[in-house]
């Protein structure tokens, strides 16, 4: 049976909420809230507003997905737990079975190696 | 703007907001945007502190949080009771008599349970009173001493205001007093004002103070039993006024058409804006008291699982 479309790692959520997003950026190294909201920006096209983006950052850090780092100056930088990297890769897996299945239907070319050995003829496209 | 977050959270994340704004819009003034998302933010973590929502707190806090929006859905019960009273005070005379059984039957409903209310309400006030003193024994009166003190001093004034109302209302005579006064309307409408005031402040530091005071278990489940049933009485009531306004609108729609309130936004329909505002009011205290119903049983079962 499929698994849910939304059920994307432990209540992380879709693939626009704002922890995935935050998680996903912090997995590519330590970020400030300024840093956060450009590198989100840029890879998913989505600006987080201030009161979402700290919400976001306070749910992450209770749940110890992430954490901050000592800081000399105000910008508080948060690095991504081992817990976190755990989430994240669970949220990414989910999303990738979703999008394979997705690209098998329309007959689109497969990424994942699992899905291309089994189903789809190699290098097929719409 | 970071004032309006709960000190803990302004603590932990406040510099590092004002250095993002500071980065995202340096001198220029913040976008009504971002104050939004500020504002929205600051509105869900008071939520979460006082454990209206979120999985944040602990039983204890979340039961008692339920505890508090029943009491907050009773308070806009309060000012809508208020204002169908005033509104509905004379229905009898403008009523047929061969007619008044079903609307009668509907009052008695309401006033009935309007009076199990309040008695619900001062009952659960006296059960946590030894908890108070011992409270204020303790040394916390610093604690609680500004909400409390806001509360009197809102109380003894809408007293007061009532009285001197009361005292011209019966000066003037009853045409004037059902619609043929503009003053006399708009004051009743700064009265209803002042009153929904009072108790919103009467209620914020009934919820404040019953947070920081501990009660005991026997205390907590006789509350929850009394919450329930308030709950109920609120339902009752909401279904007797609707009940009285429909037998109303068939037997005496003139009566509606001609009540205070009408003269303000004129309306040839039953549908008077006093006693809509008063149905809406209702229909919203009670999303608010069946909110606080399921936060309450949750919390509830939690706390069985947890023991």
């Amino acid at each position: 049976m499929a698994k849910r479309a939304d059920s994307n790692g432990p209540g992380l959520g879709r693939s626009n909420e704002p922890p995935l997003l935050i998680l996903m950026s912090l997995a590519s190294g330590t970020k400030h809230g300024y840093a956060l909201t450009k590198d989100i920006e840029d890879f998913a096209g989505v600006t987080l507003g201030p009161g979402t983006l700290y919400g976001a950052i306070a749910r992450l850090e209770e749940r110890g997905l992430i954490e901050a780092t000592p800081s000399d100056d105000r910008r508080q930088p948060y690095r991504i737990t081992g817990g976190g990297r755990a989430a994240l890769a669970s949220a990414v897996k989910d999303m990738r079975a979703l999008s394979d299945v997705g690209a098998t239907r329309l007959g689109l070319r497969i990424l994942s190696r699992r899905v291309r050995n089994n189903v789809v003829p190699r290098g097929a496209t719409l | 703007m970071i004032r309006w977050f709960p000190p803990q959270w302004s603590e932990r994340y406040g510099a590092g907001m004002v250095a993002l704004l500071a980065d995202t819009y340096g001198e220029k003034r913040v976008p009504l945007r971002a104050h939004l998302s500020l504002k929205r933010a600051a509105v869900r973590e008071r939520a979460r502190e006082f454990g209206f929502s979120g999985d944040a707190t602990g039983p204890g806090e979340r039961l008692r949080a339920g505890l508090a929006l029943i009491l907050c859905g009773w308070s806009l019960f309060m000012i809508a009771g208020a204002d169908f009273a005033k509104f509905s005070e004379h229905w009898k005379i403008a009523t047929p008599y061969a007619h008044h059984t079903l609307p009668n039957i509907a009052y008695l409903i309401v006033a009935a349970a309007g009076i199990a209310g309040i008695a619900v309400v001062l009952i659960a006030a006296t059960l946590t009173l030894p908890a108070l003193f011992d409270f204020i024994r303790g040394g916390s009166w610093s604690l609680v001493r500004q909400p409390i003190l806001r509360a009197v001093v809102a109380v003894a004034s809408l007293s007061a205001f009532t009285a001197l109302f009361s005292i011209w209302a019966h000066l003037i005579n009853n045409r004037d007093r059902n619609g043929g006064l503009v003053p006399y309307e708009l004051i009743f409408l700064v009265w209803c004002l002042t009153v929904a005031v009072t108790l919103f402040i009467a209620t914020s530091a009934a919820i404040v103070v019953v947070r920081q005071m501990s009660l005991t278990q026997r205390v907590v489940r006789t509350l929850v039993i009394l919450s329930m049933a308030l709950t109920v009485f609120m339902l009752a009531i909401m279904a007797g006024i609707v009940l009285w306004w429909g037998s109303e609108s068939i037997y005496a729609p003139r009566f509606l058409r001609n009540s205070i309130g009408s003269h303000i936004i004129a309306t040839s329909s039953s549908f008077p804006l006093a006693l809509v505002l008063a149905v809406v009011l209702m229909a919203l205290g009670l999303v608010v008291a069946v909110l606080g119903v399921v936060r309450v049983t949750r919390a509830t079962k939690m706390s069985h699982v947890a023991a």
